[in-house]
């Protein structure tokens, strides 16, 4: 029992050092305003789903 | 890299310094983008500048975390630069129409350069103090005050706030505006006790004055005659401070308009006097002896010292000379010579060139003159 909570508050902490970089899908006059009120550049992956 | 790039941990503190935007090639609402930018190989990465609407960075190939990290940290350092120079630009601009007089335009410019600012602009200060200036010498009291409300939290702790603050809480008192009088005059007092501030007694005595003017806006004559006998005790010791005669002679103006405040006219005369041994060639010593002569209804020492510095005064100030003099025959009783004077005065106006003509004070002259009549 006494190693069961540190496993689960090890994989607890693992999962929250994933990072959520907030992509916008495809929508790139969003980008373009969104940066340009924030004044910072965008970052753009070009990429296909095969 | 969605799986294994963008989820590292390192990358998080780039979230909010980029727009991400992720381009699916097959998507039929990508065409656009596409067309725009043409992506021969999958993955690619660009950074785009939104602005200009220009590519600061390209790489076709996907990305190690460290790779990435050192793209994004250069396409950053580059799009400052270049917002920077975008930046210093217009603030160069602004300045060179606040020194031609266009300061509505001026305005405009400064408050371009300050919105197209990239974080952390060190010329945010100058910038600033620039706009909320020319905003008042504009006319235009209400963008003084919104935009002096706006910027002061920005620049807090900064000599750029105290000037801010207090021009803001000068154009707010003009527009009787409760509730932005209290709020600037809260912050002009803050950036006054902050002794983390380096201040020139100059700087700190025209914060002195606004929040005096702002304590007579209240209606509060206790805390403005306190804050009055404060300023005149610190522009004391400041002189007392002085090595030279020029150092003592830059606190003579403050220092009159304080003790003609606290209505003690005759405190100025020994120094002024003092002005006038050390510096016979100047006219300001004896122009503001006249002054205080006046208030002290000591009408011929007034016309004396007024002698003596028309004998020395050129140039538009002559007119401001002439004007104490005109007003000190009326107080005198003598209204046929301050007439005269008041002719004199628009006469010599009129003849200076144009650039150093002060029309506004020659208009304001012959309304006067029209007055007396």
């Amino acid at each position: 029992m006494k190693r069961v909570l540190p496993l689960a508050l090890m994989l607890l902490g693992a999962l929250s050092t994933r990072a959520e970089l907030p992509f916008i899908e495809n929508d790139y006059q969003r980008a373009v305003r969104e940066a340009s009120a924030k004044n910072v550049p965008i970052f753009v992956e070009a990429w296909a789903p095969w | 890299m969605k799986a294994y790039v963008y989820t590292d941990k390192s990358l998080e503190r780039y979230a909010g310094r980029f727009v991400w935007l992720s381009v699916n090639t097959e998507a039929a609402e990508t065409a656009a983008f596409l067309k725009k930018y043409p992506i021969p190989a999958l993955p690619t990465l660009l950074v785009l500048d939104p602005k200009r609407d220009t590519v600061a960075l390209r790489y076709v190939g996907g990305a190690t975390v460290p790779q990435l990290r050192k793209m994004l940290d250069d396409a950053e350092r580059s799009h400052r630069a270049r917002m920077e120079a975008q930046t210093d630009r217009l603030l160069a601009e602004a300045d060179q129409l606040a020194s031609e007089g266009k300061q509505a335009d001026a305005a405009k410019t400064y408050d371009a350069a300050i919105r197209t600012a990239p974080g952390r602009w060190t010329r945010l200060g100058r910038a600033a103090e620039s706009l909320v200036y020319s905003l008042s010498l504009a006319g235009d009291r209400e963008r003084c005050t919104a935009r002096a409300l706006e910027l002061y939290p920005r620049l807090k702790g900064t000599m750029a706030a105290a000037n801010v603050a207090s021009t803001g809480l000068w154009c707010a008192i003009a527009l009787k505006q409760d509730a932005d009088v209290a709020k600037l005059e809260t912050y002009t007092r803050e950036a006054f006790d902050n002794k983390k501030i380096e201040m020139s007694n100059d700087d700190r005595s025209g914060l002195y004055m606004a929040l005096i003017e702002a304590r007579d806006f209240e209606g509060d004559d206790e805390g403005a005659i306190a804050l009055r006998g404060e300023w005149v005790a610190f522009l004391e010791e400041a002189a007392a401070k002085a090595t030279t005669p020029e150092q003592r002679t830059v606190y003579d103006s403050h220092r009159l308009s304080a003790y003609l405040d606290l209505g003690m006219p005759e405190k100025a005369v020994p120094m002024l006097e003092q002005s006038e041994r050390d510096f016979p060639d100047d006219y300001n010593p004896p122009s503001r002896l006249a002054y205080a002569y006046k208030a002290l209804e000591q009408y011929d020492k007034a016309l004396a010292a007024s002698d003596r510095a028309l004998a020395k005064v050129y140039g538009p100030r002559k007119l401001a000379v002439l004007s104490v003099r005109a007003d000190i025959y009326m107080a005198k009783g003598d209204a046929k010579t301050a007439k005269e004077t008041l002719v004199q005065a628009i006469e010599y106006g009129k003849s200076l060139p144009e650039g150093q003509r002060p029309d506004k004070r020659i208009a304001a002259f012959e309304k006067r003159l029209a007055e007396m009549k």
